[in-house]
């Protein structure tokens, strides 16, 4: 959480889809943006960017509130996903409340994907968070692409260690909207837990699924 | 980072207009506006008005064309603020006015935020590289201090064993060799010591019965021949002169005690023998300085030379406490040293006085004494000048280990004139004269 402020009645959250370079983060957020109404939502904002290639950060905030009056802000962040750039990945996930981790399908990217995964791991555990207990949902990205792994091999991978999976094609707009919602659900219900955003601001897991989701 | 040198960015911090909008970016803005007809312009985030021109507005303007515009003003989708323009607005010149001052603001917004957010993970990124560059030469400063330490200390540590086992293997050695001399001796004593000693009393007996032999020898020449006939009064002659019995009872008297005075010497051997290996003395017995030289000496005497003249010259001296087989052993080694150094024609002077607690023993010879070189390194176990197989190396090691043995050191000089000089500093113990 970047900030809670009872005094002036807003929290602030943040939300963090990491991966391998190239892996489509920026693409996701992109259509969010174009999916989404923009009740609700901010513009998304990219930093500067070379080749294509997200070098700081591409930002774009979500507003809801709840019916106590209490104001929920979340910032959606892409990281840049080039091994040269560990420095900013751990900057941008410092106090994250949720993370999308946006994995490449194409075969020739499995090593990438395991690589980036580790980092994560690792990157986690250095800005104090665990990955074990952090809102956590993968995507498997490119499903549109020759070549992907299977979705009977991801499954076998991936179904023991209990987090989410998400097929995805984010340059057609598919699986971006539902990883986006299976992460707001987990980061709820963890908020939820600590904040008792229901019972003390009367803000359900539905209302606030609805409020950041309303499709142009 | 708690480094006040440091700054500490924290990716998605909240902000506000005043940390996006500077009051150069905005006044010549609002200047403009006002110049342009408009009666005021203002920003404001809340009811609080941040600038506005003109600064201070005199009175409102109570004319009913006369409005006041707001639009808002965005951060990251958030309306923060607005701009306010009071101007005619029947005018569609002013509306227009109003939506440039907005757009212009949230370009110059949006831009600034851009570049904050942009130098603040880049700052924040630097900074953490250069902690973890701190960090890496640090670990890497540790690492190689701890190496070089090892490598230092390995050498030392080599160095100091290598002493050591030196040190045990001559000690070793110098034990085995004291304890076969003290072995050999006992054994020798006890072997030798028990023939020697009915040699010697059947030696006396026996010198008695021969004197009584000659007496009644003497007897019958001058009483009983007399009365003998002529003929075997010549025929006794004659076997007296034949078998030499003047010079055989003369010679006799002289046979005996030599041999007695001789099985005596050898007696005296094996005492000093004994004694110089202290095999008969208690460890911790007082040791006699004079005594352990004395004996010392009397055990070499077939190695000492003839001609050598050894001057003792002990004054005043007191009891040791201490091992007196490795002082005898220490004393021998020196002699011995002298006595090769100078085989012909050797002076050796042996100084024993008292100096305040320590008892100094000089050791000054007239051989062509020790080069000023290696007189760091005689004292070492196995250090040796003489051929292989002329030494090996312990004599003055033992000196050594016979000094410290009693908590004292040994030194050499240069004797005066032309030879060396060993003293030898011992503690004394309390006692009487040694």
């Amino acid at each position: 959480m970047i900030e809670f402020n009872p005094a002036d009645n807003k929290m602030v959250l943040k939300l963090v889809y990491y991966g391998p370079a190239l892996s489509g983060k920026t693409t996701n957020l992109l259509q969010l943006h174009e999916l989404l109404a923009p009740e609700g939502r901010g513009d998304l904002m990219m930093l500067d960017t070379r080749d294509d290639r997200t070098i700081y950060f591409d930002l774009l905030p979500f507003f809801l509130t709840a019916p106590s009056g209490l104001r929920i802000k979340i910032k959606v962040y892409t990281v840049p996903g080039q091994v040269r750039h560990d420095s900013t990945r751990k900057a941008v996930l410092q106090r994250a409340d949720g993370v999308a981790f946006i994995a490449d399908s194409q075969l020739s990217e499995t090593g990438n994907n395991v690589a980036s995964f580790e980092n994560l791991e690792k990157n986690l555990a250095l800005v104090g968070l665990d990955i074990a207990s952090i809102p956590l949902v993968i995507q498997f990205n490119k499903r549109d692409l020759p070549r992907v792994v299977s979705e009977a091999d991801i499954d076998r991978t991936w179904r023991p260690t209990g987090i989410p999976i998400q097929m995805a094609s984010a340059v057609a707009g598919a699986g971006v909207l539902e990883t986006f919602s299976i992460l707001a659900a987990r980061t709820f219900m963890q908020l939820d837990e600590r904040w008792r955003l229901e019972r003390d601001h009367g803000l359900s897991q539905e209302d606030f699924l609805r409020q950041l989701s309303v499709r142009n | 980072m708690s480094n006040v040198d440091c700054l500490e960015f924290l990716v998605g911090a909240e902000k506000e207009l005043r940390d996006v909008l500077a009051a150069s970016e905005v006044a010549p803005l609002l200047h403009a506006a006002v110049t342009a007809g408009a009666h005021r312009a203002l920003v404001q985030s809340g009811r609080e008005v941040l600038w506005q021109w003109p600064e201070d507005p005199v009175v409102a303007t109570e004319s009913p064309t006369c409005l006041m515009k707001a639009l808002p003003l965005w951060l990251e989708g958030e309306a923060v603020g607005e701009v306010c323009v009071e101007a005619d607005m029947t005018h569609p010149a002013h509306d227009a006015l109003t939506r440039m001052l907005a757009a212009a603001l949230n370009t110059a917004m949006n831009a600034n935020l851009k570049r904050m957010l942009t130098t603040e993970i880049h700052t924040q990124v630097v900074n953490q590289s250069y902690e973890e560059l701190l960090a890496a030469n640090r670990d890497l400063t540790a690492s190689e201090a701890r190496y070089r330490e090892l490598a230092e200390h390995l050498e030392v540590r080599v160095q100091e064993r290598t002493a050591e086992l030196e040190q045990t293997w001559a000690r070793l050695l110098r034990q085995e060799k004291m304890a076969a001399v003290g072995t050999l001796a006992a054994g020798m004593a006890h072997e030798i010591n028990n023939p020697l000693g009915f040699i010697l009393s059947n030696l006396n007996t026996l010198q008695k019965y021969v004197g009584r032999f000659v007496d009644m020898l003497e007897f019958f020449n001058h009483r009983i021949g007399a009365c003998l006939s002529a003929d075997l009064q010549d025929a006794a002659r004659n076997k007296w002169r034949d078998l030499r019995m003047d010079y055989l009872t003369e010679d006799v008297a002289e046979l005996l005690p030599q041999c007695i005075s001789g099985a005596q010497r050898v007696k005296q051997i094996i005492a000093d023998l004994r004694g110089f290996a202290h095999i008969d003395v208690a460890e911790t017995a007082p040791v006699k300085i004079a005594e352990a030289l004395a004996r010392t000496l009397a055990v070499m005497k077939a190695e000492i030379p003839a001609d050598a003249r050894i001057e003792q010259r002990l004054v005043n001296l007191p009891e040791l406490k201490g091992n007196g087989a490795l002082l005898c052993q220490a004393f021998m080694n020196l002699i011995r040293n002298a006595v090769q150094a100078r085989p012909e024609g050797l002076e050796l002077t042996i100084r024993g006085e008292r100096c305040a607690d320590e008892v100094c023993l000089a050791f000054r010879d007239n051989g062509p004494g020790v080069a000023a070189d290696l007189r760091s390194r005689i004292f070492e176990p196995f250090f040796t000048t003489r051929e292989v197989g002329q030494g090996i190396g312990l004599g003055l090691t033992v000196v050594h280990e016979a000094a410290r043995a009693f908590s004292g050191r040994v030194e050499v000089h240069d004797a005066p004139g032309v030879g060396a000089e060993f003293v030898m500093y011992l503690k004394a113990g309390e006692g009487g004269d040694g």
